[in-house]
């Protein structure tokens, strides 16, 4: 099954043998050596974020003369949380880490919800052209985020106007709600982009669902909506609950729809955009960067350990399925 | 009113987390006795402690009411729309009603929102009535004349409504060149087009009863009417100016189109029990597709259409330019140089890479004349080529600079990393002790943002003035190393100690080579390799030092952002870093997945492990690579927060979609900007049709 074979039976080797003399110890010790590789990588994966953690927790003076790994207890302070959390032109993260969460919970509610019933419709309810609809859906997933940025900020700074060909009459489809720089247009363009990849999610589920319980729903007598609301729905939690850590974690740590939408004026600037412009000013507030950078991490690190299981489901339903 | 608005919502804010508290606690509200109580007092406490949350801090209560208001207005849009066409089968005139009210507010909405009328509150409201009245005597009156003269009546005197509205508006502009009018609706009618459009719009209506529903005895009254009105519509309103006609015109045009429109549906019989479960029906499939497909139609497709159009026309999208957008992006030397070439043939990288592959297709060649096939690529000379090429095209893409050039880069160097890194990494660890810590571990960073991700790379790579302690860890390392390599005492130690190393390894490669375990023995020999060769450069001399002019030792830091083009490289491992996780997981769960029986049949068949695994285990994750190779080359394509935080595209650094950013949103420049979206567009579209492809043959 693998290429390197025997990190199950790590020791085995050498603790097992009672006759094994000192060579066939080593040589069961070494035989892990998958194991100590892997471990290796382990460690150096880690190295970044430890570092990065370590740091905030040290003096500005200390951040600036010694490297992390230079533990000392002299150089414990909190004052960096305090002070990037506090209102003022070097703080303002905690009015950030609330715009996240601002931008990223509708961002995450709304599409569950819309793709959550369309997803149903291509599972179980028969219309014309559904399998040809589902797969123009889904395929619009490889479409990047950059082609529909410019048009998306104009309809949401102007309005939608559409000219009708042929007869050159304009009018109005969407009114200029003056959406830009606001929340709502973050959370309008997080669920179109959602949308292709929650539908496929979901509708890969709610697809597998045994047939017999919806037949003996529909004898008796329930419609699509109650067979939705009463049996999906409740079935389906699971890949709900996938769907939303990951769309979670990609709202709260997005960087490019919220800086595109919210534009200069960066009053609702989420935890990312506000550690992006400390970044700019390189020097002054070098040593909050690092609190601010573990801070913004803080919220998707633990969602994602709390409910790695889930998450996991998900990514794997998502791409291996398919 | 806000104050009211905003409490009330505070309120079901509080009332909803209460809720949901107390059914978390355990089913409390089932309960009985003691633990109902205590979920109620748990349900009240969270309820009120949110409900001071919310108003104690500004932001979150402005969340909360979002999300709230959300959630509320989506399901009640749902269900309503659900509960309505529930109507259709049993209550046939309240549906008319409400779906005649519905249509005439959304008429009335759509002429508001382009300021076609005054008064648009008192008209919208008084057109909602209308329908709605119209809507029901529909529903319940049966006498054929009789419902032509509702639905007629009921038209026209929306008609009338929406042109009295029309006389007066004007938007008007006091400007110093003048006094500008906008928006005028009035329409000059041209009564010959109207008549050409009005026979036009009955002829196809009669071509159209003949072609559907003649056969199920229907009258073509209707039909005739109906598109008869479609096509005065289109007369009256689309083919002349509007804003230089009389009121008189604009009452004319409206009521025809409201009295067509109405006697239209008059003219159709009240259908019977059938037609109204199967409207229900089919109604049932839009209501649960349209949502999504709104919110496709206008955050994806439109603007993708619309990019596509602005990326022909100049910088703020008024003048067509053709494709001077496109040229400028193929011309400039800032996005297409190849004025490097021959550097590709002066890097050492080349050389060792061609010379690798070179190598491995000579073996792969000799391998396979013993086994008599033209050439057999095992695993060792196929990753021994895949390498040596991996090689020659960094050099290549060191040499060839550009924006262009440098999304490829990243495209071939992530995607591959990564698969091959995450690939290694679920084979280690499958079987592994402590398999989902160290897993856990890996994937972690998959969870931090792009641009958190960048920061802490960034303290990773820093440099600091040579005089002064390295604070960044790679830097810190380098010239560490440099000091060791060239102090000769540590230098001797060092040698010994990896040396020593190093043949302990090759000691077990020779011992498990005898043992028969081939991979084993070949896994040691290659993780010799780097210690022999880490020895060898210690002692020449490796690291961060040179010698000062008085012989003293001084750091010599490695600037690993700014120095091109490998500073390409050094970002492309932040991806690394964060997607290795996202395809060890998959690339595990498929290891997993593999029957155990084929592992079983290929081991009783005497195939080796590292046959086992190239022979079986790889063929049946194939599909699984597939997905995530394509998966990849997407999200890697659009990378930008990295280089964004980074560099912001300075060294050389630049791709494609940092580069739209930047003209687009500093710049101003919609149409280059467009133009540079349009081709990351051109780029991905092999995956979609892959994507399209895969998800046909899985439909069967």
């Amino acid at each position: 099954m693998t290429a390197l074979p025997g990190t199950g039976t790590a020791g085995a080797g050498g603790g097992g043998g009672p006759g094994g003399g000192l060579g066939k110890r080593i040589y069961g010790f070494l035989r892990s050596i998958p194991t100590w590789v892997l471990w290796l990588l382990v460690v150096l994966w880690t190295i970044p974020t430890l570092g990065l953690f370590i740091n905030s927790f040290r003096t500005r003076n200390a951040q600036r003369t010694t490297g992390w790994w230079n533990l000392r207890l002299d150089d414990f302070t909190l004052d960096n949380y305090a002070d990037i959390l506090a209102a003022g032109a070097q703080g303002g993260m905690w009015r950030a880490l609330l715009s996240s969460l601002a931008i990223a919970l509708p961002a995450t509610v709304i599409p569950i919800a819309i793709a959550a019933f369309a997803a149903y419709a291509f599972a179980w309810i028969d219309f014309k052209g559904r399998e040809w609809l589902f797969i123009a859906t889904v395929s619009l997933l490889a479409i990047p985020t950059q082609m529909s940025l410019i048009p998306l900020l104009r309809l949401y700074t102007g309005g939608g106007q559409f000219t009708i060909p042929f007869l050159d009459k304009t009018i109005t489809l969407f009114p200029d709600l003056d959406l830009a720089g606001g929340v709502a247009s973050v959370w309008l363009t997080h669920t179109g982009f959602a949308l292709p990849f929650a539908i496929f999610l979901l509708h890969n589920y709610i697809s597998s669902l045994p047939k017999d319980i919806f037949e003996s729903a529909v004898i008796d007598g329930a419609d699509h909506f109650k067979v939705f609301w009463r049996l999906v729905l409740p079935l389906s939690v699971p890949v709900l609950a996938a769907f939303a850590i990951f769309q979670f974690l990609w709202t709260y740590n997005d960087y490019l729809i919220a800086v595109t939408m919210l534009g200069a004026v960066g009053e609702n600037y989420p935890a990312t955009a506000r550690i992006a412009s400390l970044s700019g000013e390189f020097g002054q507030a070098e040593h909050l960067l690092t609190a601010g950078a573990f801070l913004s991490a803080v919220l998707p690190i633990a969602v994602f350990f709390g409910l790695q299981r889930y998450f996991v489901t998900g990514i794997l339903a998502g791409s291996v399925k398919g | 009113m806000t104050a009211i608005f905003n409490w009330t919502v505070n309120l079901l804010t509080a009332a909803l987390v209460a809720a949901g508290v107390a059914y978390l606690v355990n089913g409390g509200l089932r309960g009985r006795g003691p633990r109902r109580i205590a979920a109620a007092v748990l349900g009240l406490a969270a309820g009120g402690a949110a409900l001071w949350g919310v108003a104690a801090v500004e932001k979150l209560e402005s969340t909360a009411r979002g999300i709230v208001v959300s959630i509320l207005l989506s399901g009640l849009l749902f269900i309503g729309a659900n509960k309505l066409f529930d109507l259709a089968p049993t209550r046939w005139a309240l549906f008319r009603a409400l779906i005649g009210g519905g249509g005439a507010l959304a008429v009335f909405l759509l002429l508001w929102g382009n300021r076609a009328i005054d008064q648009p509150v008192l008209r919208t409201f008084i057109a909602a009535l209308i329908g709605a009245a119209g809507g029901y005597l529909l529903g319940v009156e049966k006498g054929k004349w009789r419902r032509l003269l509702i639905g007629a009546g009921a038209g026209a005197a929306l008609g009338v409504l929406a042109a009295t509205g029309m006389r007066s508006v004007i938007l008007r502009f006091e400007l110093e060149e003048g006094i500008f009018d906008l928006w005028p609706v009035l329409p000059n009618l041209n009564f010959g087009v109207l008549i050409i459009t009005t026979a036009l719009g009955a002829a196809a209506g009669y071509l159209g009863y003949l072609w559907r529903s003649r056969r199920k005895g229907k009258t073509p009254a209707a039909s005739i009417v109906g598109w008869a009105t479609v096509g005065f519509f289109i007369g009256a309103w689309g083919m002349p100016t509007l804003g230089t006609g009389q009121w008189w015109e604009a009452l004319l045009a409206a009521v025809g189109t409201g009295l067509g429109a109405g006697a239209a549906l008059g003219l159709k019989p009240v259908p019977d029990a059938n037609e109204r479960s199967r409207l229900e029906a089919s109604s049932r499939s839009y209501i649960f597709v349209i949502p999504a497909l709104l919110f496709i139609g206008g955050t994806l497709i439109y603007p993708t259409l619309r990019t596509l159009f602005l990326s022909f026309y100049d910088t703020r999208g008024e003048e067509p330019v053709g494709f001077a957008n496109y040229s400028s992006i193929f011309t400039s030397a800032n996005s297409f140089d190849v004025s490097g070439w021959a550097g590709i043939f002066g890097s050492r990288l080349f050389w060792a890479g061609a010379a690798i592959a070179a190598l491995g297709t000579v073996v792969a060649v000799i391998m396979g004349r013993r086994s008599g096939y033209k050439a057999s690529f095992g695993p060792g000379a196929g990753g021994a080529t895949v390498l040596g090429l991996f090689l020659v095209c960094m050099a290549a893409f060191a040499a060839l600079r550009g924006t262009l050039f440098n999304n490829m880069w990243w495209v071939l160097t992530v995607t591959l990393v990564t698969t091959a890194a995450g690939l290694a990494i679920a084979v280690l660890a499958d079987r592994a002790k402590n398999e989902s810590l160290a897993k856990s571990l890996i994937f972690m960073p998959m969870a931090i943002s792009f641009v958190g991700a960048g920061i802490i790379w960034r303290f990773m790579y820093l440099a600091r003035d040579p005089s002064r302690e390295q604070t960044g860890f790679l830097n810190a390392l380098w010239v560490g190393l440099g000091r060791i390599s060239s102090n000769p005492a540590a230098r001797l130690i060092t040698v010994i100690i990896v040396s020593a190393l190093a043949l302990l390894l090759v000691w077990l490669a020779l011992r498990s080579w005898r043992a028969g375990e081939r991979a084993i023995a070949s896994g040691a020999a290659v993780c010799a390799l780097p210690f022999l060769w880490f020895a060898f450069a210690v002692m020449r001399g490796i690291g961060g030092v040179t010698e000062g002019p008085g012989g003293e030792l001084l750091a010599d830091t490695v600037l690993f952002v700014q120095e091109t083009p490998f500073n390409n490289m050094w970002l492309m491992l932040v991806l690394i870093w964060i997607q290795t996780g996202f395809t060890m997981v998959i690339f595990s769960a498929a290891i997993k997945a593999v029957p155990a029986e084929l592992i079983e049949a290929a081991r009783v068949d005497g195939a080796t492990e590292s046959q086992t695994f190239w022979r079986v285990t790889v063929p049946q994750i194939a599909p699984t690579i597939g997905v995530v190779v394509t998966t990849l080359i997407v999200l890697v394509m659009k990378v930008f927060d990295i280089v964004k935080v980074m560099t912001n595209g300075n060294f050389d650094t630049q791709v494609i979609a940092n580069e739209m950013w930047q003209r687009a949103f500093t710049e101003l420049n919609f149409g280059l900007g467009s133009a540079l979206a349009v081709v990351l567009f051109v780029a991905v579209l092999p995956i979609l049709y892959l994507n399209i492809r895969r998800m046909q043959k899985a439909a069967g």
